[in-house]
């Protein structure tokens, strides 16, 4: 069959497709002709062309600039926290479930653990202010197992704070659903594997020991790798949503910042470029741990 | 099997754990059900639980009086119609046509359509398209920019591919055009895979409240949860709707209003979240679904 028959009777298919195509040009691939603005003083009447180019001037300032700087640090801390603090969980939550006998038990507690992931951010942020209110749950807990003494406080108003509710809201969002993926690893172990060990005089221990965590280990390898880019770039609905008045200023992270300065204050390229510089970090990590794992463990994503 | 002592312990150690867990989870959101449900007033002296002490509609009278925040809902479901249609017809679309191996061109367009999963423009020149498009301020700025995810296009190729081939090969034979092959056999065929990217796409629509936060100004065009975001982090809003209560006289008669910020709040939470909890128990199948097929694809 020839190329041009062939093409001919798939027209119809190139008609399905084209959505798709235009749809990425116009909406991915223009925008990345934006990131022209971080290397000019872009200026939003000369537009893209008529707009002085002035070199790495932004990025020079991105990092000397104290709030940038204080930002990037913000960035990094947060999200090695979450990332190194956070991976093992949602793989322990899966190996505790896969202990529960009792199936209707099991998939009860599965199911609730789900909810919190399909909630958008700005509600868990709503359901944490409301639980950490000066009158709410949490202070009233405080007060019941402390006495009457014991001073009321809003946590979320200390900027000390902030990472350990970063931290935790993720946790309370995500470990459920993430574990749905260590559940699947696990239920696609060979169940010969256990049967030779039970054989072997093997308990339940020995079992999760050295058949459950080497059958999910490849999986674990593939999230890390693929959640490592997020080092350098924040839940931007998350950060943003549980920042305020009291916290604000020292919390900053580089997505807050990209914001504030871009779409508040009309800096387009000074917010470009810190856009800019976080993708290409985020990318190069992804890259590094993707060859560091491969080499110790051959896993990699590409 | 023999069990042994400490493995009992275990077990009693670990249900003791799943409870926590699910109190956890489940406290913070039946507290504010309860909150939303009880007289405004009576929840200022505090100690609220999960159930309401002072039952009363007056918090949900309040805020569904507000036109705005009716406004949002109408907003809000609208797009989810209108941004789940647009999706699915755009990346089933390429889906079916990515999944034949022998289409020319094939492997360019999927290198086309892949990149910008690894590089993007980011915030401020997708702002800049988006004011030079005349999308601030459009109802459309909720629907166009999410038309297509990349991803779950590869989640439905991944599922056609694993259908049968001879499925086609008979549909060919006797007759029938791309098209009747779509719509007559291979829809139909994946309807599991179909509902999985149809309630991600819905469920993303409705949680959406960044676009804006970005893009938009215009009250009338808002959607709930951006008006959520608004009613937990800005006095402004729930200070107008306590007053437009007060005068419509829905707050309680004449002696004085009867809610309060919290009590506003709290319903406000309970209505941006009640499609998603109340539907999620019987949909999450579906979603596990779409994360096997995805983990197969890794």
């Amino acid at each position: 069959m020839g190329l041009i028959h062939k093409v001919k009777r798939y027209k119809f298919l190139y008609v399905l497709l084209s959505g798709a195509l235009i749809w990425t040009l116009v909406f991915c691939y223009v925008p990345m002709l934006g990131i022209v603005m971080s290397f000019q003083d872009f200026n939003i009447f000369k537009g893209f062309f008529g707009s002085d180019f002035v070199g790495f001037k932004h990025f020079v300032t991105i990092f000397t600039d104290p709030v940038f700087l204080k930002a990037i640090g913000n960035t990094l801390l947060y999200n090695s926290v979450i990332l190194f603090l956070g991976f093992p969980l949602p793989i322990i939550l899966a190996l505790l479930f896969n202990e529960l006998r009792g199936v209707f038990f099991k998939r009860a507690v599965q199911t609730i653990s789900y909810l919190p992931y399909f909630l958008s951010w700005i509600s868990v942020v709503a359901l944490f202010y409301a639980f950490f209110e000066m009158d709410g749950p949490f202070n009233d807990l405080k007060v019941m197992i402390f006495g009457e003494q014991i001073e009321r406080t809003n946590i979320l108003m200390d900027p000390d704070n902030f990472l350990g509710i970063l931290f935790w809201s993720h946790i309370w969002k995500n470990v459920g659903w993430s574990s749905v993926i260590f559940l699947a690893a696990i239920a696609s172990i060979d169940s010969q594997l256990y049967e030779a060990a039970v054989m072997d005089g093997a308990g339940r221990w020995k079992q999760v020991l050295y058949i459950t965590i080497p059958g999910i280990w490849p999986t674990a390898m593939i999230i890390f790798i693929l959640s490592s880019g997020s080092l350098v770039s924040s839940n931007f609905e998350q950060v943003f949503g549980f920042q305020n008045l009291y916290t604000m200023e020292q919390t900053q992270v580089v997505n807050t910042v990209v914001y504030k300065l871009g779409v508040q204050q009309g800096n387009y390229s000074l917010a470009t470029a810190f856009g800019l510089a976080q993708g290409v970090v985020s990318f190069l990590i992804v890259y590094v741990v993707n060859i560091i794992t491969k080499k110790f463990s051959n896993i990699g994503i590409w | 099997m023999i069990r042994h002592k400490s493995e009992r312990i275990f077990n009693v150690i670990n249900i003791i754990f799943m409870l926590l867990l699910c109190v956890v989870t489940l406290y913070p959101y039946l507290n504010q059900l309860a909150v939303s449900l009880n007289d405004g007033k009576d929840t200022i002296f505090g100690g609220i639980t999960i159930y309401p002490r002072e039952f009363s509609w007056v918090n949900y009278a309040t805020v569904f009086s507000n036109s705005g925040f009716v406004t949002s809902i109408i907003v809000s479901v609208l797009r989810v119609l209108a941004g789940t249609v647009l999706g699915l017809l755009l990346i089933t679309g390429a889906a079916y046509a990515i999944a034949k191996k022998d289409l020319p061109g094939r492997n360019f367009f999927v290198f086309f359509l892949i990149i910008p999963t690894f590089i993007s423009g980011g915030l401020i020149p997708m702002y800049i398209l988006y004011k030079n498009l005349h999308l601030m301020n459009h109802f459309l700025v909720y629907i166009l920019p999410m038309a297509f995810v990349f991803y779950y296009m590869i989640i439905i190729r991944t599922y056609l591919q694993s259908l049968p081939p001879s499925l086609e090969e008979s549909a060919v034979i006797d007759g029938a055009n791309e098209m009747q092959i779509l719509f007559r056999i291979m829809i139909p065929l994946s309807m599991p895979v179909m509902a999985t990217v149809t309630l991600w796409l819905a469920v993303a629509h409705w949680n959406d409240w960044t676009s804006s936060l970005y893009f938009i100004t215009k009250k009338d065009l808002f959607t709930l949860q951006y008006v959520m975001y608004k009613v937990v982090k800005e006095a402004e809003l729930i200070n107008e709707m306590m007053v437009s209560s007060a005068m419509t006289g829905n707050g309680g008669s004449a002696q004085q209003v009867s809610v309060t910020p919290e009590s506003v709040k709290a319903a406000t939470i309970i209505v941006a979240t009640l499609p998603i909890v109340t539907l999620y128990p019987f949909l999450q199948k579906y979603f596990i679904k779409g994360v096997m097929i995805g983990a197969v694809k890794e």
